[in-house]
């Protein structure tokens, strides 16, 4: 049956062409690791938030005086609301973790080189767009926590010189934090966001078939992979394996792996996006004692907290996220395995634990 | 100009990155009753380590609260004309006290420590403390609080009548605050909660033991419909945590065969 529809198609459209072109004889390179399958996951991540956000859509209220209980009606009343609930704030967080490690991966095998800075720059978009996309969310319940981590998050803006007092009110539709922001926010998080993050997702895989996928530093000898072309060129990989079956079954393996952890926290560990205040109901009367953003960025918290002014700690990030994002401009060296690469092995490894021990440190400050 | 280009955008994709960075958090001020007294030896400034560990600290209600006066103004905080009222006399403190908890107020007059007010008579303070307020509870009612005044048999009668009464509450309070803070609307229960709580409470000054045994009935039957509700809820999440089980057993069984079919096409 299946044959004889896939044989109606292909008389029809040519699907045995683009099966062949795309799938079967689209080669990736022999010592391809599961590393590579994390694009895949964050595809499967981001189509299941876009998902869950559409059925939240059908009961959640974007109005201050109805979002809160319309969210406690999600949670309580509808048939699997709270399970839809759930996958979508744990999702949020899932999606930066895995981005993290996507991005990580590429920085070790060097990926990130020419002729591949423009799939870097995508993917360090997608990596603010998706932190922008929870914050946006993060005021949709109308809860203590969305509305008074809204009101801090939006107040680091008034520290930019001259524009910044401006910007507040910008952000938030009014002097304070209130319905227009909520407003606002949700158009952003439910309309805007969502559809800018797809489009740059298309614009990071489109580059991603021009350039051809990397082949890891490992398991080789000439680990160094200088671009001198004149002209443009495609990175194919004769005599690799196929895309599919081998590597589509990677695929669906860490996918696989990655909805054992997912669940397991959405079951077993519910309450881990939220604190108590994201079940109270905003009170813009009533500060709580402790307001802590969500843990990637306690480490953007913690260092504005230390510097004596909050110009100098968004200047310094500002600074740090200028590097990274421009690091295939400045790290032009051919060599991509993090064993020959001793200063940038040592960067990377000092990086991430300064990164952790900042958030650590916002975490219990 | 390619290259400017590039710059902007990761410049400002850095930006969108740094937007969402927190300020530190925002901590209660003291009142300036605090700040001076605070600072002061014996007498004047005893009251304000009391107070540190009270119920009333606890709940920010600071000595204004109470003594009224400015708190934001030290020059004129104890001043008449900014509502300062200074200590009561010991016949007064029972209305003092009652400006804030006027049913508890109402059922201490009416009982027998409240008809001998100005008698001998126990005051709210006798009990509770003044500034080191300690949460209403029936660890009050002991034999040294209580012999001061009295023998402590039929207080004994009334705390055991009520002992049981006061493990639960604190039991389901505890599970209701639990699912609050999971999602589950806790709203009605809380309520409820509330009201049966309260009515525990009016015996607490009540000195009939019969009528607290009754009373004390009557609340553990509301506590049972309570308790079975939350016990309804605890099934139906036993349930999801079996469901995810078998979920996440799946994904991982999943995972490995996806794995050992790839294995088969190295």
């Amino acid at each position: 049956m299946l044959k004889r529809l896939y044989r109606w198609l292909d008389l029809r459209i040519g699907v045995g062409e683009i099966v062949e072109k795309e799938l079967t004889g689209y080669l990736l390179p022999r010592n391809i690791n599961e590393w590579y399958s994390l694009g895949s996951v964050l595809l499967v991540i981001f189509a299941l938030q876009v998902i869950t956000g559409m059925l939240l859509m059908i009961y959640y209220v974007p109005d201050a005086d109805k979002a809160f209980k319309s969210v406690t009606f999600i949670m309580n009343e509808v048939p699997y609301g709270w399970l839809i609930r759930l996958c979508h704030a744990v999702g949020s967080n899932m999606m930066v973790a895995v981005l993290i490690l996507h991005m990580l991966s590429t920085l070790l095998m060097g990926s990130y080189k020419a002729p591949r800075e423009l799939n870097w720059v995508t993917g360090f978009t997608l990596l603010a767009l998706v932190q922008g996309i929870s914050l946006t969310g993060y005021l949709a319940p109308w809860s203590q926590l969305s509305f008074w981590a809204t009101t801090v998050a939006t107040n680091s803006a008034s520290a930019i010189p001259v524009v910044g007092p401006y910007l507040v009110e910008f952000l938030r539709g009014g002097k304070l934090v209130g319905p227009p922001t909520l407003g606002r926010f949700f158009a952003l998080h439910a309309a805007v966001l969502p559809v800018v993050i797809a489009a740059v997702i298309g614009a990071h895989l489109f580059l991603l078939k021009r350039t051809g996928v990397s082949a890891p530093p490992f398991g080789r000898e000439g680990t160094a992979t200088p671009f001198e072309a004149q002209q443009y060129h495609y990175q194919g990989h004769p005599g690799g394996i196929p895309f599919f079956p081998n590597y589509a079954l990677q695929d669906l393996a860490s996918i696989s792996i990655y909805f054992a952890v997912f669940l397991a926290v959405v079951f077993f560990w519910p309450g881990m996006p939220f604190t108590p205040d994201a079940f109270v109901p905003a009170d813009p009367f009533k500060t709580p004692a402790h307001i802590k953003p969500e843990w990637y960025f306690l480490a953007n918290y913690q260092t504005l907290k230390i510097f004596p002014s909050e110009l100098l700690g968004l200047s310094v990030q500002a600074a740090a996220m200028t590097f990274l994002a421009l690091l295939p401009f400045i790290d032009r060296s051919p060599e991509r395995h993090p064993l020959k690469r001793p200063v940038f092995l040592t960067l990377v490894i000092a990086g991430i634990l300064l990164w952790i021990a900042l958030s650590v440190w916002g975490h219990l400050s | 100009m390619i290259r400017k280009n590039t710059l902007a955008i990761l410049l400002l994709a850095s930006l969108a990155f740094l937007k969402p960075a927190l300020a530190a958090p925002v901590e209660q001020p003291e009142t300036v009753c605090i700040q001076c007294h605070g600072t002061l030896p014996d007498r004047l400034g005893a009251p304000v380590k009391l107070w540190r560990s009270s119920i009333h600290a606890d709940n920010g209600i600071s000595c204004n609260g109470c003594h009224g006066g400015d708190p934001k103004d030290a020059a004129n905080a104890m001043t008449p004309q900014r509502g300062f009222l200074g200590a009561p006399k010991e016949k007064d403190i029972p209305g003092f006290c009652g400006r804030c908890h006027p049913g508890v107020y109402k059922d201490y007059l009416s009982s027998a420590h409240g008809r001998a007010l100005g008698a001998g008579g126990p005051t709210c303070v006798t009990c509770h403390g003044n500034h080191q307020v300690v949460k209403a509870s029936l660890a009050l009612i002991n034999e040294k609080s209580c012999t001061r005044c009295h023998s402590f048999d039929r207080a004994r009668a009334i705390r055991d009548a009520m002992q049981q009464t006061e493990g639960y509450i604190d039991d389901i309070s505890r599970r209701i605050a639990d699912f609050q803070v999971s999602g589950v609307d806790t709203e009605k229960m809380g309520k409820s909660l509330f009201s049966v709580r309260n009515r525990f409470h009016t015996l607490f000054h009540d000195v009939d033991v019969a009528r607290v045994k009754g009373e004390s009935a009557a609340i553990n039957k509301e506590l049972g419909k309570l308790d079975a509700a939350l016990k309804e809820i605890e099934q139906s999440h036993q349930k999801r945590r079996v469901a995810g089980g078998i979920a996440v057993g799946f994904m991982v069984l999943l995972a490995l065969l996806f794995h050992l079919m790839k294995k088969s096409y190295d």
